[in-house]
């Protein structure tokens, strides 16, 4: 199947969050899609925004949750019901299917968040008993999806950094603790890149990791070679894209220092 | 003027008012995917039927896998786009053994854009290429702001650029395209030297140079701090390079920078391209080039011309200014 460009009609808008918007659509085509990928949406200005999916429905229902950050994304939020987005989607790689027999924990930060709330709506049926979900923001305002989270059967672990919800500090804290009771365990992560090395630290050698990441992008399809991440080894050039090659690593695809 | 001679019997390309014939190189239409911004071909696949395409440029190939710069490569300005990306690149080998079959079946034209340290490494390309098939035209990229040696540097005196253009016509009888830089005071001087040094078709124009600050951490946007300007914002740069390097050079010249319209293909062509290149806005529009390759023949004949090589040049001085 692979992307497509598409025109999709919102069916949709929430204000999830202060500054954060979620835009729901369906197209037949986003049934191929995969938690982790992502749409690639026209604004106004030169570029696309790339924006991961909140949702994947099986008949093609999705969303995508941003954060309004610049003019594209304020562009996007002031969007309503009934009008047209221009996708290319679905675009890049996204995460595995969970490993069933491994405790998985889902890691986000921030607007890192939505992807792994698709990943557990796609693939949490039977395994909510081993999934765990840490969830950090800067304060409570911030703190993404945690309902959503909840009607799927998982009550989240919630770090804030300023302590106004859940325990001050950052995802760290949790997962540490988690990943020495499951050194085993496979981990989903996505948030800013900082947390992400860090969390890559952390990583048990026994366990799994992959990890989504960010990068200012250009074209989305792999072509104009912009948003590359450090890859790890000897390779020549010594990048990753993130558009086509990710946006989901293992972490031992990565150089992340 | 000096351009007439070669550019007249291009009208007898046949019956198909889009083709078009730069020198040697042969197009079905005058719309090229600009090399930067397309790849090696497959990833626009999916979106653009590449067989459409007059041509596709592909990605700077070196000699040697080059690394590029540092991230962030790209920021979004004022209807434009600034990128560092630095010619990153698998090298020469990597390229013909893993991109090339992909684009021979792909039923494009296909120029490869070359690029070198020295003059030498630029010559060592074209020679490798030579015992490829498959391929319609090289284009030597000596005006690539983004990285030091190589690159612009050979793009920003006449000499030097004459010295690679020499090199690279002594090794290959491919069409040989070389693509000229904006950020230099007198362009008509390098394309002379060029076309004296034995290319066979010039391009133009490469990024601007300029740079972008980006205020949430108070430091340059950009990881190598400056940048390549592309988009609708450098078109006038573009079109003013076009018009006095085509009228100055007897052989033909593609026009590239901020085209996004079939209206912006003909500007070029009736400010004196024979062709054009298409970039930047495929990455908001990935069909566009399609779209004006489906807009351009009304739209010659809205403004009396029978085929794009009778636009070429018409509002040179001393042009009727159309083809009525």
């Amino acid at each position: 199947m692979g992307p497509k460009a598409l025109e999709v009609v919102i069916a949709r808008r929430e204000l999830v969050a202060p500054e954060h918007v979620e835009l729901y659509f369906s197209h037949p085509a986003l049934k191929e899609a995969v938690p982790g990928q992502f749409a690639h949406i026209a604004t106004v200005g030169t570029l696309r925004r790339p924006i991961s999916f909140s949702r994947i429905g099986e008949a093609g229902e999705a969303a995508v949750l941003f954060r309004v950050v610049g003019r594209g994304t304020a562009w996007l939020a002031e969007r309503r019901e009934g009008e047209v987005l221009d996708l290319l989607a679905p675009l890049g790689r996204g995460y595995p299917p969970p490993d069933p027999g491994r405790p998985w924990c889902l890691v986000g930060g921030g607007v890192g968040i939505p992807p792994l709330y698709a990943a557990l709506g796609k693939w949490g049926r039977g395994m909510q008993s081993m999934a765990t979900v840490i969830l950090g923001a800067r304060t409570a305002a911030a703190v993404l999806m945690a309902d959503d989270f909840r009607a799927l059967g998982v009550e989240p672990t919630i770090t804030t950094d300023d302590g106004s919800l859940g325990e001050r500090g950052t995802v760290l804290g949790p997962l540490r603790r988690w990943w020495q009771t499951h050194p085993e365990g496979q981990v989903y992560a996505c948030g800013p890149t900082p947390m992400l090395a860090a969390i890559a630290r952390l990583k048990s050698p026994g366990g799994r990791l992959y990890l989504g990441m960010e990068q200012r992008m250009g074209c989305g399809v792999g072509a104009c070679l912009a948003c590359v991440v450090p890859a790890a080894g000897a390779a020549m050039p010594p990048w990753r894209r993130v558009c086509s090659d990710g946006p989901v690593f293992a972490a031992e695809e990565l150089r992340l220092d | 003027m000096a351009g007439q001679a070669d550019l007249t019997p291009a009208g007898s390309v046949g019956e198909e008012p889009l083709a078009v014939r730069l020198g040697g190189l042969c197009l079905p239409n005058p719309i090229i995917a600009a090399s930067g911004t397309f790849g090696f071909g497959p990833e626009y696949a999916p979106f653009v039927r590449l067989s459409r395409l007059g041509a596709v440029a592909v990605k700077g190939v070196s000699l040697d896998p080059w690394p590029g710069n540092p991230p962030p490569r790209v920021w979004e300005t004022p209807a434009g786009l600034l990128n560092s990306i630095g010619l990153q690149n698998p090298g020469v080998e990597v390229f013909c053994r893993d991109d090339l079959p992909f684009l021979r079946q792909a039923g494009t034209r296909v120029v490869v854009n070359i690029i070198g340290k020295t003059v030498e490494e630029y010559a060592r390309v074209a020679e490798r290429l030579e015992r490829e098939a498959g391929i319609d035209a090289l284009e030597v990229n000596i005006s690539c702001p983004n990285v030091k040696e190589g690159g612009i540097a050979f793009g920003q005196d006449p000499e030097h650029a004459a010295l690679v253009t020499r090199a690279v016509r002594a090794v290959t009888d491919r069409p040989l395209i070389v693509k000229l830089s904006p950020n230099v005071s007198d362009p008509v001087a390098i394309a002379q030297a060029v076309a004296e040094a034995g290319a066979d078709i010039l391009s133009a124009i490469n990024t601007v140079v300029g740079m972008a600050i980006d205020l949430e951490r108070l430091r340059p946007a950009l990881g190598a701090v400056t940048g390549g300007l592309s988009g609708p914002a450098i078109k006038p740069i573009a079109l003013r390079i076009v018009y006095e390097v085509s009228q100055a050079v007897g052989i033909p010249v593609i026009g590239i920078g901020g085209i996004e319209t079939a209206e912006d293909v003909l500007e070029f062509l009736v400010a004196g391209a024979s062709a054009v290149m298409v970039g930047t806005v495929t990455f908001r529009h990935p069909r566009r080039m399609e779209e004006i390759i489906e807009a351009l023949p009304a739209l010659l004949r809205r403004h009396g011309f029978r085929s794009v090589n009778e636009a070429v040049g018409a509002a040179w001085p001393g042009r009727s200014g159309g083809g009525r």
